[in-house]
């Protein structure tokens, strides 16, 4: 199945991307080995936006159009920005250490930002946990993204004028700025390591939304008492496993 | 009637209507301001006694409470109709869904203002703060802030009406939804106070007022979807 | 290589739970769908595919 050729092919590039990433490009000249990090941590906190984005559009398109479908892509957009968003803290935190000498810089927007964006994804996946009618649930939701979505780049401009007008003592030293050996290398491996990643998201969203499609039959049959929804699930083929 | 102000008019009923539940309810409001008290008590023990520090934690220890406080407010303000089912009851008047979410947001900013205008003697006095000097900018970052919270609260409460650990499913949508507000607000405060060395007030007003309009517009929208069901 | 330890909690973590994520998506796969087709054999429809 395609879907199944997709996953292969994302392991294969995740492998490649990685190796690629910690071996052959050269340390960083001023940041050393621990900017290999960097590779990880932008491609995950992209896939993380990526995800989200996907979540507050189908949302919207669900509010729109009512068609629950859309809220299985909400979901499934949720929970893989919840989990890439963690990533790219961790890996921001992981790099900030050797590079900052701290784990955490409330200077940094980018930290900040993605701090709250967890913090919101987190909100939504709780919310939905805790309805259990699925058309509530799914408007409910939606409209927690759409508010999520506005606030968002509102959050970033505050942090960014944040940082930009409370200039304090610089992290690190200034010599810890990034400075590759082979720039072409870096842009490489980053994009390398993007691909990978995005086949990775491309398959997940896949599966992750089929299990969306089968809970929701599940639930259905749960709630009316077997047979109408999944009658008419299993008649029109709907629900394709 | 114009439509527009047939609107108003609605709204202004519902405002007035919550107004008046809170007045009625006095205790509450009064309770929940002394909560908000409280927490500046309390931090006054955790970061005192050097007043230095205290004066300059001051603005953020001021909206911190407010935030507390808010989140009381507006769950209160939208528990009174989830109770009874009012709000569906609301939602069945052949009324512009608009208008029932100024009103609503309007009570609530209401309420804001009178909660953040009751906390600002208590800061001036328990962190050695001269808010007087500045009460002018104070007062906009007070209305702007009240706007904004009761904007994006107003559609989070009635999102959250009649579910599960919904006392601590409203702070837990609100609070990261409103760290912008709260940075703004609290940056702003610490320009106006320090007569604004950096000329930087005028970026954290712009600011405040973008999230009152960006929350309210999505707040009216999504209100009008949330009352659909 | 330097900062090897955090090169290699970062890379683990991120690379292990990704990995981890899509096992344990996957195990939800299989249960939901044999879930699934409990209910199609119960309706009386033949399991598709």
């Amino acid at each position: 199945m395609g879907t199944r050729l997709l996953g292969i092919l994302a392991l294969v590039a995740i492998v490649g991307a990685s190796a690629f990433g910690l071996f052959v490009v050269k340390a960083d000249l001023n940041q050393g080995d621990a900017q290999r990090i960097m590779y990880v941590h932008v491609a995950s906190a992209w896939l993380a936006y990526l995800s989200f984005g996907v979540t507050a559009l189908a949302g919207l398109a669900y509010l729109v159009r009512r068609d629950l479908r859309f809220d299985a892509v909400a979901v499934s957009g949720a929970e893989l920005g919840v989990m890439f968003t963690a990533f790219a803290i961790w890996g921001g935190m992981m790099w900030g250490r050797p590079v900052w000498g701290v784990f955490w810089s409330w200077g940094d927007p980018r930290l900040t930002t993605t701090a709250l964006l967890l913090a919101l994804g987190i909100g939504y996946l709780l919310l939905r946990r805790l309805i259990d009618d699925p058309a509530r649930r799914a408007t409910r939701a939606a409209v927690a993204g759409l508010i999520a979505a506005v606030d968002i780049p509102i959050v970033h401009f505050s942090v960014e004028w944040w940082r930009g007008l409370h200039q304090g003592p610089t992290i690190g030293s200034p010599d810890k700025i990034l400075n590759p050996s082979a720039p072409g290398m870096f842009v490489a491996a980053l994009m390398f390591q993007l691909l990978a990643f995005s086949l990775a998201w491309g398959w997940l969203m896949l599966r992750r939304y089929q299990l969306a499609r089968l809970e929701w039959l599940i639930e259905e049959e749960g709630r009316l008492g077997g047979i109408s929804a999944a009658q008419r699930a299993a008649r029109s083929g709907e629900v394709a496993t | 009637m114009s439509a527009l102000a047939a609107a108003a008019r609605i709204a202004l009923i519902v405002a007035g209507k919550d107004a008046t539940a809170e007045l009625r309810g006095r205790q509450a409001t009064a309770s929940t301001a002394f909560f908000a008290a409280l927490v500046l008590l309390l931090f006054g023990f955790a970061l005192g006694p050097d007043p230095t520090r205290l004066a300059e934690a001051g603005p953020g220890l001021l909206w911190l409470a407010t935030v507390f406080g808010g989140l009381l407010t507006i769950g209160r303000l939208h528990q009174l109709e989830a109770d009874d089912g009012a709000l569906e009851q609301l939602a069945l008047y052949p009324v512009d869904r608009r208008a029932l979410y100024a009103g609503k947001a309007l009570a609530g900013a209401t309420a804001m203002l009178v909660l953040g205008g009751l906390l600002l003697p208590v800061v001036a006095l328990l962190y050695g703060i001269d808010l007087a000097s500045a009460w002018l900018p104070l007062s906009v970052i007070l209305l702007l802030g009240a706007v904004g919270f009761a904007a994006i609260g107003t559609c989070y409460a009635a999102l959250t009406v009649r579910m599960r650990s919904r006392e601590l499913l409203l702070p837990l949508l609100m609070l990261p939804a409103v760290a912008p507000l709260l940075l703004a607000a609290v940056k702003a405060t610490t320009a106006a106070l320090a007569g604004d060395p950096l000329a930087e007030l005028g970026s954290w007003l712009g600011l405040l007022v973008a999230f009152d309009l960006a929350m309210l517009v999505v707040g009216t929208a999504g209100y009008g979807f949330l009352l659909e069901e | 290589m330097t900062d090897l330890g955090f090169i290699i909690a970062g890379y683990g973590v991120i690379l292990g739970g990704l990995a981890l994520y899509a096992m344990a998506l996957m195990r939800r796969l299989r249960a939901a769908r044999s879930e699934a087709d409990r209910i199609r054999r119960a309706v009386g429809a033949d399991p598709l595919e």
